[in-house]
């Protein structure tokens, strides 16, 4: 469960990506998630500025990218213009004798984002360490899969919250007036079933609160 | 004492009107959507607003901050009557002026008393 204290998906990711960036002395590493529209959108990044990059997104079928998700395998970029919308941020950063290597995150049986790392010299042998990279795409899945459950709880939570407790005010609310004299007495009988119906929409209130705002994760909580 | 509620739930509008007029003893006028709160608020002079958070046009929490940005409305103390019960949104709520919030289900029989333990520091009262 996530609060203020701990640490963020996009932190962790980023220190991953600075991690990787390291040990392959890049200057640039950046992971690009994909979207429910089929746009890619930039979700991490090492080595450049964040804000520089956060407002870009990319046609997941665009040239280099549109190879890398279609094949599933690791493509090297050696134009800038093989990037589409990056082209700016990546051009400052690669020379004419250089390259940019991108791996295909691969989960959910598709790929699911892109790890974008370089440059790097275009004599390195990127595929001789193919199973490094995959791995490092691996563990950028698995953040990416419990970064968008949580976004979809954060979307899902309160909607949930709102469609139980609405109905359950209008029937508790009935109940509780008859039972209040609000409109006269009413007999015991009646007055005990009304009393049972109480207490069984007093029990799925706790049922909400235990289920749907404590043992659920959010981001929010 | 007049009540203005914005609700868009009509059980729950009814449940409002009949607990704030034979137990509260106010007058009540009711709304559905959020844009027009401020609008009524202006025209009816209401000495509370039990606002929602949900709303359809424009959302309880745009609704208060407008109601507390226009100086004819400001002074109105507002109090969310709403479902959205995490404690982060309560946070939210209060943060835009709002003097109490009270979560969805409410025991109407209670209500009245839990609206008066909020507005009573501001000496004012519903069902004298």
């Amino acid at each position: 469960m996530m609060n203020d204290s701990q640490i963020s998906f996009e932190q962790i990711l980023s220190a991953m990506l600075h991690m990787l960036r390291e040990t392959w002395k890049a200057k640039a590493c950046l992971f690009l998630q994909m979207g429910d529209q089929g746009l890619l959108r930039i979700r991490a990044v090492d080595g450049i500025k964040m804000s520089d990059a956060s407002d870009i997104t990319l046609g997941a079928s665009d040239g280099a990218f549109g190879k890398c998700c279609a094949s599933n395998k690791i493509v090297e970029v050696q134009k800038p213009e093989e990037l589409g919308s990056l082209v700016n941020l990546i051009k400052p950063l690669l020379n004419k004798d250089e390259k940019f290597i991108m791996v295909p995150v691969f989960g959910e049986s598709k790929v699911i984002g892109l790890l974008l790392m370089g440059p790097f010299p275009k004599s390195t042998e990127v595929m001789k360490r193919d199973a490094e990279l995959r791995s490092a795409g691996a563990l950028c899945a698995v953040l990416s899969a419990h970064w968008r459950l949580y976004e979809w709880m954060d979307s899902i939570v309160p909607q949930l919250n709102h469609s139980l407790r609405t109905p359950l005010t209008a029937v508790q609310g009935s109940i509780g007036m008859v039972l209040g004299g609000v409109f006269g007495q009413v007999g015991n009988d009646v007055k005990e079933m009304l009393e049972m119906a109480q207490k069984g929409c007093e029990r799925t209130v706790r049922a909400i609160e235990d289920y749907i705002n404590n043992q659920l994760p959010t981001h929010k909580k | 004492m007049k009540v203005l509620v914005a609700e868009d739930d009509p059980d729950i509008q009814v449940i409002l009107r009949m607990v704030l007029t034979r137990i509260g003893k106010c007058e009540v006028a009711i709304t559905f959507q959020g844009n027009e709160v401020l609008p009524l608020a202006k025209s009816q002079k209401p000495d509370l607003i039990l606002l929602d958070v949900m709303l359809p046009e424009m959302n309880g929490l745009e609704v208060c901050a407008a109601l507390k940005a226009d100086p004819a409305t400001k002074s109105i103390p507002i109090i969310f009557l709403t479902a959205r019960a995490l404690p982060v949104d309560i946070k939210e709520a209060l943060s835009r002026g709002a003097v109490g919030y009270l979560a969805k289900p409410f025991d109407p029989m209670t209500l009245v008393g839990q609206i008066n333990e909020i507005l009573t520091p501001l000496g004012t009262s519903i069902g004298a």
